[in-house]
């Protein structure tokens, strides 16, 4: 749905580092590099960065479209 | 006991503990995971919630945020003075979230929490809490308590606390014909070779694989590989409530309360 907090494993804090990841694979850029700048270091971690999908942004896209279209003058 | 910092910072720290035993290791690390207290949120009263996640998976992902602690300040709620079940100044802190999104969608973030005590506060700013759609709003308040890690994961102080026993890797020059078969496969580039010298560095990242052992072609082999029963490299790595070097001094006065109350109890009652 939207990225842990934290580590389903270890617990460190990985609910802030998403975004700057997911930013930086999109340009093009080595995941497991992006990975080791993060600082994180086990693959308990690694993982849940690497396997993440973020559906909130496609079911937010449900709302977005139906305030549009209540606005739409009929 | 001779104890050598091998690494320290704020959230991490790396010890090298000499003439020790791993009973004595287990306990501060098992200390260390289940008893250091930390704050957390254990409370969230909603007043409105229209986002796209439930009200209780939103209360569960803002109790997970680690909170910075203050451990002289506040009392853990059992022992404080006021044995109220809500809560006094000295053992709860409220925080407030109230964000709308107006006419594009946002992220509700962590720095969007507005902390009764300036002091407790998230520990980063960037936690991405839920998004909202236009016109999506949330409204709660939060409370948050100390609490120990053997209640739930989100008052543990460490995502990490480990120990090993010190690695001891040591190449025999007269059965050694520099072949170079260990430095091959030792994952960790412990063992490197100079010339035709095998030499070993940074021996406190050894894993103790015995990869190197199974790779010497020399009968009796070369390398050997063994370890220190009486020292350990000692790990933690704290989740930002806590300095790392005050979570070990944390665990250590509990340690020490549970053994004054060890001896309290120890001699027999007569009856």
């Amino acid at each position: 749905m939207i990225i842990p907090i934290r580590c389903f494993t270890c617990g460190k804090l990985i609910g802030d580092k998403w975004e700057y990841f997911s930013r930086r694979v999109k340009e093009g850029e080595d995941a497991g590099k992006v990975l080791d700048d993060l600082g994180l270091d086990r693959y308990c971690c690694r993982r849940m960065l690497l396997s993440h999908v973020e559906i909130i942004d496609e079911i937010i896209r449900f709302y977005e479209t139906g305030k549009q279209q209540q606005m739409r003058p009929t | 006991m001779k104890i050598q910092i091998l690494e320290k910072n704020d959230i991490s720290m790396r010890l090298l503990i000499e003439g020790t035993n791993a009973p004595l290791m287990n306990t501060l690390r098992r200390i260390i995971l289940s008893e250091v207290p930390t704050m957390a949120v254990d409370d969230v009263v909603i007043l409105e919630n229209s986002s796209a996640l439930q009200d209780e998976f939103l209360a569960h992902r803002i109790g997970l945020v680690p909170l910075k602690t203050d451990l002289d300040t506040y009392n853990l709620p059992e022992n404080c003075e006021c044995k109220s079940e809500f809560g006094c100044n000295l053992c709860r802190v409220s925080l407030v979230l109230d964000v709308e999104a107006e006419d594009h969608t946002i992220v509700v973030r962590s720095s969007d929490f507005k902390s009764e005590n300036p002091t407790v506060i998230p520990v980063s700013n960037e936690i991405s809490l839920v998004k909202l759609a236009p016109e999506q709003k949330i409204r709660l308040e939060a409370y948050a308590r100390l609490g120990k890690g053997k209640d739930h994961a989100r008052w543990q102080s460490v995502s990490m606390c480990t120990y090993k026993y010190k690695p001891i890797i040591s190449v025999n020059t007269e059965l050694c014909n520099s072949c170079g078969e260990c430095v091959e496969a030792c994952s960790r580039n412990i063992i490197t070779k100079t010339g035709k010298k095998i030499e070993i560095r940074n021996l406190e990242n050894c894993t103790l694989c015995q990869d190197c052992v199974k790779a010497c072609q020399e009968t009796p082999k070369a390398v050997k590989s063994s370890w220190d029963e009486t020292s350990f490299i000692f790990a933690i790595e704290s989740t930002g409530a806590l300095t790392s070097e005050r979570i070990l001094r944390e665990a250590l006065n509990i340690l020490d309360g549970k053994l004054v109350e060890f001896l309290k109890q120890l001699p027999v009652k007569k009856t």
